[in-house]
């Protein structure tokens, strides 16, 4: 490599200025623009692609049938790079452009958390799909939710157990991040309340490279059922196959990501028989099974809810600014928080006044290695 | 008594994995005196190969010697690209950029080949066998088989091969060894190749364990790193013992004190050393010579 | 520690220069002008939070310039610090209600603790010791960060977190920051040339040569270290108060390392470089997002620019112009004239300057010095001969502190110094010069000599940093040198940058000084130079004991010879007398 320090000296100064020289103009167009903050980089780059093509195709169906406030609306895509300040300058650069009417958030909460400040200080509508229940209960009136939050999962896998297994002794693991500790929580308070407080409440590290110790542990308790949440698919693949080898055979209801394809994959055999709740379920309703063809003819891969909820979202947002007749921030949240009865992807919306659109899960069972609908329980509360 | 026998078994298991890695860690520190940050993307890199050759279809010995080939090329590119540039500078550049070398190598991968992990099938069609009370994973076996092999194997390599002993004489002192006519260049070269080797093999070892993702072999290293501190830097057996011990202490700790803080026992044992015993573990105190 | 002396301070001439306020103005003057436009122009929001972040961000990584830039240790862990601080600020304002100010002092205490007690523990290590130990330092932070729920709300974060009544409007609290950012970037760009700041540059130079120079190079670590953590810690109090939300995964490992590269893409060792990388990293990504499509690519090419940056700016982008500057401005610039060096080595002791007795330096089983008496007359020019590995330079490194002795004592001019570590022994009046040559590479002559005449107990030279470059500068001219002070070590020869390092010990007054093989690589015409100046030194009553090969120089400039072989004194006594001693012809001619 004869690269001297001068040619590289100049190589730095054209690559810092070839971006100004790159970036294009874009002409002003009579549309309406909807602002999406997704990971195009970074630990979830996929899932956000998965998102993009979600929100996308909605966008589509929408103009189809006659767009927003009779204009065609448009996406506007910033990488929030998978981090917390990542989504910051990916929301602050979205909210410094005043023709965007709404936005699509994150599914991490975390991320939702970060941005949050920024929401209230803006005051326009923010579709979301972290499933931290707190988000919509912290006085924070600009976001609405298009996923099921954990408070429901949590609810979904306790009544599951309890009530159509019939199984009192629960041994209760997640992981020590945001998601996980939330859902365990969740989980814990749910059983609690239906009279069977788990024998085990287990939590773990994410990347961890071995779960002996605690599929001991379960195994110790007693627990004659196991209610998971699990954030990464290698660690749920590492746990089921221990969990078996070491022969725990107790049933097993779990996070959504134990009916994830990747989870399935790795884990394999270790998986069959057991349950999961999913928000997302192709067979679950009419509306899942028409957004499931829409996706698989257009993607080529099967759907899940990293696309389906933004699907929602965009939809939701579209449909209440079109009933609101304005893009007008306060108008336009009045029509969202009055949506009921909204067929989407992921179920029936209908919103309550912490801007929450779903209260139920569904509930599907590994058949080895398939993944089938079993039931969909709703709250009413 | 059971339970604690199971624990064993796995922490042993886990313990040669770092082993391993840090076998390689030593090798490098000891020829170059760096530290290869990038030493567990070398675990992982390998492991990606494996999967590639399999699904070219390649069958499972082939795809083995192609990886393994692939880990030496990449251990020339490496002494070339990052190492031996700087070899004239002091150890914190170095260090720096194998911290970069890490980073291109992980998200070159990862451009690749995308985020999903991948599965590797291991060496056995059987799973393990249940011994008495103890479920013994065959693939833990056999990575518990090969440590054995590889200290052996670096013993006779070391002390009784002609190649052996010029390296070692190369990591003693280099200006003694050129006088020697020992070409010292070629040495690290040839260093470089056989850690990079072992890394991949560490790496494909335990890829039916612990899947096949990026992130696998960072997490590795950073203990395998700890493990050859607390052996006593520089010398082999210290870091298969420190890595057992490792491993050991590990899984007992997650079963015994708390799961979630897992992680950080490695790195409580490893500062608690340096602090308490600095001079147990390095042996005669090294001073510059003046 | 030194011992009391006869030697007066003499009065300094004082050099009437402005004072160092009215010299810096034109900084406060461009600083206050940033400050006014971030309070008064009008941002958007993206603009803002780029800013903050950036803002706050380069205090974080003014830290890292003075560990690693000035003092040249690693830290892998100041995420972590920033962590301590934002997290102290965040929990603070929120649950215990507590003012932002109080908890800003706060956070940066606990982040000034938490690096003395790191760096205390693990810097006499150094290396990549420190390195594993700050990462695993750092990991321990974050999975207290998520796991500590009952304190730091574990990974859900802190939300709502407030600001000072004085600042609640974004916009004057970003011109606070930026105050902030100026007021510390101002201190550490001065840092470096203070005492402790050049104490930092010779540690990280060569450790070894600081240590027998008269600093304590432990110490001066830990100061770097814990001031490296303060400053992380008030930059994350900062960062929390401007963000509103803390999370675990903003303190991780990776942000470590994004500060680390911040640092060394602008240039390692000042604050300039440090702002320039810090902003460029922030904007990097922003700019280049259409890179991004493909994951990891992005990502991937950072990595190979580390790489790239490390061999071929090792001083980062602003390193790389500031050198061609440094380089046009000290062929110009004229250093200033020099009185005659005043060389008044104190006396306490008797006749006998250095006393040693029974001396023994065992290495495992090896004796390479073995119960060596020597005594060193007050005045003149004492010499330690010997054949290749007889012991003479393992007797050396004893004298000045860099080998424990095994067994035995040694005196120096009344004062036993045989337990003393090398820097308390240059205090004691010991100074000395390397067989290969350690001189501070990155400082230029003037530079190198002023940190040997701030040896402590120095009362050679009077208050203030105009007197230290001024004894300075009569140390290097009386070796010859004095119109080349401003040049870097770099572009001197060998011969005169041995007479740089004479120089520096010269200018620190020593009581005894130590040559050691004064005359290797030099030569005929540099050791004729070399013995004239033996004599100049010698003539103003200056004691030196020298090693050396060189028969010719030693017999001609030493008064008294002591010849060693084997670890163990075969000869003592007069030069000539010496010479004739059968053992010692024997030992030449037979070994050699």
């Amino acid at each position: 490599m004869r690269l001297t320090r001068r040619d590289f000296a100049a190589g730095i100064a054209a690559g810092i200025a070839a971006p100004y020289l790159i970036k294009g103009a874009h002409a002003q167009g009579a549309t309406i623009k909807i602002g999406m903050c997704a990971p195009v980089t970074g630990p979830a780059a996929e899932s956000g692609g998965y998102a993009i093509k979600g929100a996308k195709l909605a966008l589509e169906a929408v103009n189809k049938a006659g767009g927003i406030l009779g204009k065609q609306g448009e996406l506007i895509v910033e990488d929030d790079q998978t981090t917390n300040p990542g989504i910051v300058l990916a929301f602050s650069k979205l909210a410094a452009q005043s023709d965007i009417v709404g936005f699509l958030g994150s599914i991490r909460s975390t991320q939702v958390h970060a941005m949050a400040p920024d929401v209230i200080k803006l005051g326009k509508p923010v579709m979301i799909g972290g499933t931290d229940p707190n988000l919509t209960h912290m006085g924070n009136q600009w976001l609405f939710r298009c996923r099921p939050n954990d408070s429901y999962s949590g609810r979904v896998i306790a009544e599951y157990g309890v009530n159509t297994l019939a199984k009192k002794k629960w041994a209760v693991l997640h992981s020590t991040d945001a998601f996980g500790t939330a859902g365990g929580k969740a989980l814990t308070e749910a059983l609690t309340k239906l009279g069977a407080p788990p024998v085990l409440d287990q939590g773990y590290a994410n990347q961890s490279q071995d779960f002996t110790p605690v599929v001991l542990a379960i195994k110790q308790s007693g627990a004659d059922i196991l209610g998971s949440y699990f954030t990464f698919e290698n660690d749920l693949g590492i746990f089921a196959r221990q969990l078996r080898q070491l022969g725990v055979n107790i049933p097993w209801v779990g996070s959504p990501s134990i009916v994830n394809i990747t989870a399935l994959k790795l884990a394999g055999p270790a998986l069959y028989n057991t349950y999961g709740v999913a928000d997302y379920a192709e067979d679950s309703s009419e509306g899942s099974k028409a957004f499931g063809k829409i996706y698989r003819d257009a993607v080529k891969v099967a759907p899940d809810n990293q696309s389906s909820w933004t699907f929602d979202a965009v939809n939701v947002l579209a449909q209440g600014i079109n009933k609101a007749g304005t893009t007008e921030p306060g108008k336009v949240r009045e029509a969202i928080l009055a949506i009921k009865k909204f067929p989407g992807a992921e179920g029936e919306y209908n919103f309550d006044q912490n801007g929450d659109g779903l209260h139920g899960y569904n509930i599907v069972k590994n058949d080895k290695g398939k993944i089938v609908f079993d039931k969909h329980i709703e709250f009413n509360d | 008594m059971d339970l604690a026998l199971q624990l064993l078994f796995t922490g042993i298991g886990i313990g040669a994995v770092y082993a391993l890695v840090a076998l390689g860690f030593v090798l490098i520190f000891r020829a170059t005196n760096v530290v290869n940050f990038a030493q567990g993307e070398f675990s992982m890199v390998a492991a990606y190969l494996m999967v590639v050759a399999i699904e070219a279809g390649l069958p499972y010995w082939a795809a083995f010697i192609v990886a393994l080939l692939g880990m030496a090329l990449l251990g020339v590119i490496f002494n070339l690209g990052v190492y031996y540039p700087l070899r004239h500078r002091t150890y914190l550049p170095v260090i720096i950029a194998t911290i970069g070398a890490s980073i291109l190598l992980a998200n070159s991968v990862l451009a690749i080949y995308g985020p999903q992990p991948q599965v590797l099938e291991g060496w056995f069609e059987t799973p393990g066998i249940q011994v008495g009370p103890v479920y013994l994973d065959s693939q833990y076996l056999l990575i518990i088989g090969v440590t054995i092999c590889l200290v052996i194997f670096n013993f006779w390599f070391f002390e009784k091969t002609l190649l052996g002993k010029k390296l070692q004489a190369t990591s003693q002192d280099k200006e003694m060894a050129s006088l020697l006519g020992i070409s010292v260049s070629t040495m690290i070269m040839i260093t470089f190749i056989y850690s990079a080797v072992l890394g991949g093999l560490a790496g494909i070892l335990v890829a039916p364990v612990l899947f096949v993702s990026i992130q696998m072999g960072s997490t590795i290293a950073l203990k395998a790193f700890a493990a050859t501190i607390i052996g006593g830097f520089g010398d082999v057996a210290g870091a298969i013992i420190g890595g057992l011990a490792l491993g050991v202490i590990e899984t007992f700790g997650a079963a015994y004190v708390s799961v979630p803080y897992k992680d950080g026992f490695a790195f409580l044992v490893l500062i608690a050393f340096l602090i308490f015993r600095p001079q147990g573990i390095f042996g005669e105190r090294v001073a510059e010579k003046a | 520690m030194s011992a009391p002396s006869d030697n007066m301070p003499i009065p300094a001439p004082a050099i009437h220069s402005k004072p160092l306020l009215v010299r810096h103005l034109p900084y406060f003057i461009g600083a206050a002008i940033i400050v006014a436009l971030a309070a008064t122009m009008r941002f958007d929001g993206y603009v803002h939070n780029i800013l903050l972040q950036a803002t706050t961000f380069s205090i974080a990584v003014f830290g890292l310039s003075v560990v690693l830039g000035l003092c040249g240790q690693i830290n892998l862990a100041q995420a972590a610090f920033f962590g301590l601080g934002a997290y102290a600020v965040g929990i603070g304002t929120t649950d215990l209600h507590v003012s932002f100010w109080v908890c800003l002092v706060g956070g940066c205490l606990i982040s000034l603790l938490a690096g003395a007690f790191l760096g205390m523990s693990t810097l006499r290590l150094g290396g990549h010791y420190l390195a594993m130990v700050t990462i695993s330092f750092q990991q321990i932070v974050t999975l207290v960060m998520i796991n500590a729920i009952w304190l730091t709300r574990g990974p859900d974060g802190v939300p709502n977190i407030k600001r000072p009544e004085l600042f609640q409007s974004s916009q004057s609290y970003l011109a606070f920051c930026v105050a902030m950012l100026a007021i510390v970037g101002y201190l550490v760009w001065h840092l470096a040339d203070t005492k402790l700041g050049r104490a930092m540059r010779a540690v990280r130079d060569n450790e070894l040569a600081a240590g027998v120079n008269g600093i304590d190079v432990f110490r001066t670590k830990i100061y770097a270290f814990a001031l490296c953590a303060l400053l992380g810690g008030l930059a994350g109090g900062l960062f929390a108060g401007g963000f509103a939300y803390v999370s675990p995964d903003q303190f991780s490992f990776a942000e470590s390392i994004v500060f680390l590269t911040m640092s060394l893409l602008g240039g390692v060792a000042s604050p300039i470089g440090s702002t320039i990388g810090t902003g460029l990293l922030i904007l990097i990504p922003e700019w280049l997002r259409f890179l991004k499509s493909v994951p990891g690519l992005y990502l991937a090419i950072y990595g190979l620019f580390v790489i790239l940056i490390i061999r071929f700016m090792p001083d980062g982008i602003w390193g790389f112009v500031a050198d061609a500057f440094t380089r046009w401005r000290a062929k110009t610039k004229a250093p200033p004239a020099a009185a005659a060096l005043q060389l008044r080595p104190a006396t306490v002791g008797g006749d006998t300057v250095l006393e040693v007795t029974g001396l023994s330096k065992h290495f495992g089983g090896l004796k390479a010095v073995d119960g060596v008496d020597i005594a060193v007359k007050r005045g003149g020019v004492h010499a330690l001969i010997g054949p290749n590995g007889s012991g003479k330079t393992t007797t050396l490194n004893v004298l000045s502190g860099l080998y424990e002795a095994t067994a035995g004592r040694i005196v120096l001019d009344g004062t036993d110094i045989t337990h003393m570590p090398p820097h308390q022994r240059t205090a004691a009046g010991l100074g000395r010069t390397f067989q290969n040559i350690r001189l501070f590479r990155s400082m230029t002559a003037l530079e190198n000599v002023e940190i040997g005449a701030e040896r402590p107990g120095n009362t050679m030279v009077g208050k203030g940093d105009d007197a230290l470059t001024e004894r300075a500068m009569e140390a290097l001219t009386f070796v010859g040198l004095g119109n080349r002070a401003n040049e870097l070590i770099s572009s001197f020869s060998y011969g005169h940058q041995r007479l740089i390092e004479i120089a520096r010990a010269l200018a620190s007054n020593p009581t005894l000084l130590l040559l050691d093989e004064p005359a290797a690589g030099l030569n005929s015409t540099e050791k004729l130079e070399l013995h004239e100046l033996l004599k100049r030194i010698a003539a103003q009553g200056l004691t030196i004991l020298i090693i050396d090969h060189d028969m010719t120089l030693v017999s001609e400039a030493a008064q008294h010879i002591t010849v060693l072989n084997f670890g163990r004194r075969i000869a003592d006594g007069e030069s000539l007398a010496v010479l004739r001693h059968p053992d010692v012809v024997s030992a030449y001619l037979g070994s050699e």
